[in-house]
């Protein structure tokens, strides 16, 4: 049949109008997208669940760069979220540069929310007491490495210019040995080399928070038990916002959640274009002699 | 509809959108918006290098003892490396300057020596770290134990797991023709390559369709305010 194969002649330009119509379309009428929450996912709530409170730390280290916010960023906004509201010690530094301004505005935005609904200097979350910002060491490998034998070694001073040494939680937690869990949210290999230069070497447990391009090099470290937990691109994002919201009842801003059903009707698109395609592909075999 | 005032988020929407118009066809606004974008984030990387790592790390350093040099002359305490303020400083910054010598023709070999040193170190940190990491560990996660079928769903994919590996490396031996057993393992193998890269496929559009989002979300929320 001749007429299928105007499928392998749409222009470019139509697919691209059709996607951005069905991007557009459920941003600004959403149609209530659910979020089942997957294994990876629940793993690394579930370390995090487990982290002693006002004992051992968790570790956030924003290795992203502003291309890939939009997946990322929401994950160390719920990250924050979560660890905030269970009031375990928090630790976030960058290895990169570029994560530095996007650290400090998820740090601006939960704390800002947090102490919103406070009452009491109690209730609050303040820097010092509940989260320290280390800030950035370069090259990578230098806090990676160094954190295993002291942290206010590699970062005698904060991201702020405070002596690290003078801020109450550092008092308790100088190494790896006072972490519980490490969680690398980058569009690379970093939470790789968490594993190979600190797990390796001081045992500390890995989770990582990575864009969904990286999600099929990235599984075989969570099947081995090397990430304790992962957030697979947007969709870990929105189900790890999907887990806060409904255990902890924080309804906050979910900025992932935002965009899945913008998600879903684009991959129905998407799909319903390759199978055109198809079609038109082998109506045009068929055809030839 | 709420239209957002401040002229920066006016500078954000007209590049967001000129970078979109690539996707009618190559055009002016586009041209302007690209190389806007690798400008700036020169620019950016360039000064925040400068500022984060040159200056506190090598400049300030330096400074300090040279002053400390100057108020009490040269002591042993300003070469020790484990001081921050040292004159031994002045090594790494010699090698690193020689990335430099690329520019001269006549001296450009000298660029071997920084590279050298980058190598050499990272190759040493890196062989056994990765190797135990990325290898060794994989390996031992294809590994059937009596505990791995203590769950039989578990014990099912550890033996596609496992049978998944040894296919795919099948399929990338070349030294024997891919005939009989090889051949027919090595058809298993690319079913499972194909597997792979249909996943990665399925995750790339999910990556760079969020990335679209975040855009649209900002244009309609931050920029017009037609969404809140």
């Amino acid at each position: 049949m001749k007429w299928l194969e105007v499928f392998l002649t749409i222009d470019r330009r139509i697919i691209f109008a059709v996607v951005g119509f069905v991007l557009v379309l459920p941003i600004i009428f959403p149609f209530g997208f659910r979020t089942p929450v997957t294994p990876p996912t629940q793993k690394l709530y579930d370390a995090v669940e487990a982290i002693p409170a006002r004992d051992k730390a968790l570790t956030i280290s924003v290795d992203y760069a502003p291309q890939t916010e939009p997946e990322l960023h929401p994950m160390t906004i719920a990250l924050l979220r979560h660890a905030f509201s269970r009031r375990k010690y928090v630790l976030i530094l960058a290895l990169y540069v570029q994560g530095l301004g996007l650290a400090e505005d998820a740090l601006r935005t939960v704390v800002g929310e947090f102490n919103e609904r406070a009452t009491s200097p109690a209730d609050s979350i303040l820097y010092g007491r509940d989260y320290v910002f280390l800030g950035w060491q370069p090259p990578p490998v230098i806090p990676i490495l160094g954190m295993g034998t002291s942290i206010r070694g590699v970062f005698p001073r904060d991201y702020y210019g405070n002596e690290t040494d003078t801020l109450a939680m550092m008092k308790e937690i100088d190494s790896y040995s006072d972490m519980d869990l490490l969680v690398s949210i980058s569009g690379g290999t970093p939470p790789v080399w968490y594993v190979a230069y600190a797990q390796s070497r001081f045992g500390i447990k890995v989770g990582a928070g990575i864009t969904a391009v990286s999600v099929a090099d990235f599984f075989p470290y969570l099947e081995t038990g090397q990430f304790s937990g992962m957030l697979a691109g947007i969709k870990g994002a929105a189900e790890y916002e999907e887990l806060v919201a409904r255990n902890l009842g924080l309804e906050d801003r979910r900025k992932a959640m935002e965009g899945m059903s913008s998600q879903a009707a684009a991959h129905i698109a998407i799909m319903a274009f390759v199978i055109l395609g198809n079609i038109g592909y082998f109506a045009k075999r068929k055809r030839r002699p | 509809m709420n239209v957002n005032p401040d002229p920066w988020v006016w500078i954000a929407a007209f590049l967001t959108l000129a970078i979109f118009s690539f996707l009618y066809k190559e055009n002016p606004f586009y041209r302007v918006a690209e190389y806007t974008f690798v400008g700036v984030s020169n620019g950016y990387f360039i000064s925040l290098m400068w500022h984060n790592v040159a200056i506190p790390v090598l400049v300030n350093p330096l400074r300090s003892a040279a002053a400390q040099a100057g108020e009490e002359g040269l002591s042993p305490g300003l070469f020790n490396p484990v001081n921050d303020a040292n004159f031994l400083l002045l090594i790494p910054m010699f090698i690193g300057l020689l990335y430099l010598s690329r520019f001269f023709r006549r001296v450009s070999w000298l660029v071997r020596i920084p590279i050298a040193f980058y190598l050499g170190y990272y190759m040493g940190l890196s062989i056994p770290t990765i190797l135990e990491a990325s290898v060794l560990r994989q390996i031992r996660g294809t590994i059937l134990t009596q505990e791995t079928f203590s769950d039989w769903a578990a014990g099912l994919w550890a033996v596609v797991v496992l049978v998944g590996v040894v296919c795919t490396i099948i399929y990338f031996f070349f030294s024997r023709e891919h005939k009989g057993v090889l051949g027919a393992a090595s058809k298993v193998g690319i079913v499972f390559v194909m597997v792979g890269f249909g996943a990665s496929f399925g995750y790339t559009v999910m990556a760079r369709i969020a990335l679209a989002i975040g855009r649209i979300i900002f244009l309609l929320r931050d920029w017009i305010g037609l969404i809140q």
